[in-house]
């Protein structure tokens, strides 16, 4: 359904009806604007470059970047794993019809979307070890909050991505699932759900990207991550340019692959062409 | 011996709206019996009650003197005697025909893979579509995919199989191999209860019509005597309507 319109681009000469401008004046006037920023943004990034970055420099410090880099990419990875699993038990248990199961997964996603995600960081972090004072087991607490905040707070936006996905799915689908002899069980894995997760990859995924960037909250517990490694840089060296290019090709590096897996899960589950 | 599908003093609510009012019919095995009536006068709730898609207030619902409408009765296994094509078809669309078919012989009779295939094509191939064995819903067309639907209730081995409206989201010209097929089945002897606006079929396939207007069934009868003289008012209304 997607391609439905695609003939009804402007083409030469076709003088759209009303308005300020014809289509075509507004489609080359689009052209010139969008190339127009390219050009200021390929301009910017080139004089940074070239009188910015200082190579030798980020020679040096580059040992600590990967090292940083492997070390979100683990978090991303565990977390995200982690985080996607949960939140298709959180949705499951948002349109669950026992109102305990119902609002208990309710009050969880609200309290996770209606608080500051850095405010989860230090309630982990700062809050949780009170409460064993002096005696606290966890040595490197850093790492697990990292992965337990992330977690908490992704598997809410990926229940309610879920959620949406499943009631999107039509009744009919059940109903039929149910009058072959499937239990409820039954009928959401092997026919609801499977649809629920077509519907509700794009969100996800979206959620996924944010987890990725999310991560850069973690430097204010001091987690040796990316961010964390442009402050240790900058501070010894009050070179602002140099980190920041490294830290940009390192959170690029992750989410475009990324974005371009979530398209790729897309089209695999198109079943047979043109959805409905 | 007993009717295969007995509806007991059946009652059922939505809310304040009193749908089925102390309905009673019996469906007799090998019997193909045409619901009939105006919207809203509870053919297809009726026919919903029967595998329970919805639940009803009082009265009963026995298949082969077993309770349906029991709160005890084990659902699951009831509904697989229970055959049942759906109006918007309902295909699913994850999976392709075959996949459709097969699907519940496998998980919930346990079937191996090979063998629930080897049925699975017998069955879409007696409804025509042996040819669209691994197409997708979205790649058939209307008529197509409810005789997958038809197939796919089939599978399950049913006793009984119920009609809601199935040709009612067809375009005209893909009506008649539906039907078509839904004749073949009756004349191989299978036990249908069958809600539809296709008057032509009712007469010629049914067995006997019920007529239902406002929850309650008004009159039944052999199709040659209820088309040609219908002895209530309420049928000669509704036939005047309709031809």
């Amino acid at each position: 359904m997607a391609d439905t319109y695609s003939g009804a681009t402007a083409d030469e000469g076709d003088r759209g009806s009303g308005g300020l401008v014809d289509d075509t004046t507004l489609k080359w006037l689009g052209v010139g604007l969008s190339s127009l920023f390219a050009l200021a943004v390929l301009a910017l990034v080139v004089y940074i470059i070239t009188t910015q970055v200082d190579f030798a420099l980020m020679r040096t410090v580059l040992p600590q970047f990967v090292s940083a880099y492997l070390l979100v990419l683990q978090i991303v990875v565990i977390g995200g794993v982690l985080s996607v699993t949960a939140g298709v038990f959180v949705g499951l248990a948002r349109v669950s019809k026992t109102s305990i199961t119902n609002g208990i997964a309710t009050a969880y996603v609200q309290f996770f979307r209606g608080t500051p995600l850095l405010f989860q960081i230090f309630v982990i972090y700062f809050g949780i070890p009170t409460l064993w004072p002096g005696t606290f087991p966890v040595q490197n607490w850093g790492f697990p909050t990292a992965i337990i905040a992330l977690t908490l707070n992704h598997a809410a936006y990926v229940g309610e991505a879920v959620r949406g996905g499943i009631d999107a799915v039509p009744d009919g689908q059940m109903e039929a699932a149910r009058s072959l002899g499937m239990g409820y069980i039954q009928g959401m894995r092997e026919v609801v759900v499977p649809q629920a997760w077509r519907n509700a990859l794009a969100a996800i995924g979206n959620d996924q990207v944010i987890l990725v960037k999310d991560t850069s909250l973690l430097t204010i517990i001091a987690i040796p991550e990316l961010m964390q490694q442009f402050r240790s840089v900058n501070s010894a060296t009050f070179d602002a340019w140099t980190p920041l290019v490294l830290v940009a090709i390192a959170y690029l590096s992750i989410t475009l692959p990324l974005m371009r897996l979530v398209s790729y899960l897309e089209d695999r589950s198109d079943w047979g062409g043109d959805s409905q | 011996m007993n009717p295969l599908l007995e509806f007991d003093e059946v009652n059922k609510y939505f809310g304040e709206t009193h749908v089925l009012k102390d309905v009673s019919l019996d469906i007799e095995d090998q019997d193909v019996t045409v619901v009939v009536g105006p919207s809203g006068s509870g053919k297809s709730t009726l026919l919903r009650c029967a595998n329970r898609l919805e639940e009803i207030q009082g009265g009963e619902i026995r298949l082969d003197g077993e309770s349906i409408s029991d709160p005890k009765a084990d659902i699951n296994v009831l509904r697989q005697r229970i055959g049942m094509v759906f109006q918007s078809f309902n295909l699913f669309p994850h999976k392709t025909a075959l996949e459709n078919v097969t699907l519940a012989p496998r998980k919930v009779r346990g079937l191996d893979d090979d063998v629930a295939e080897a049925r699975g094509e017998e069955l879409l191939d007696r409804v025509g579509l042996s040819a669209q064995l691994n197409s997708y819903p979205n790649q058939l067309s209307g008529g197509q995919q409810q005789r997958v639907a038809i197939a796919r209730a089939l599978a399950m081995d049913p006793k009984v199989m119920l009609f809601d409206e199935v040709t009612s989201a067809l375009d005209p010209e893909l009506v008649g191999e539906v039907l078509e097929v839904m004749r073949t089945l009756a004349d191989e002897g299978m036990t249908m209860m069958v809600v539809t606006h296709e008057m032509g079929f009712a007469r010629e396939v049914g067995d006997r019509i019920v007529l239902m207007s406002d929850g309650r069934i008004v009159e039944t009868g052999e199709p040659k005597q209820f088309f040609e003289s219908p002895e209530t008012d309420r049928g000669k209304r509704f036939l005047s309507k309709i031809l």
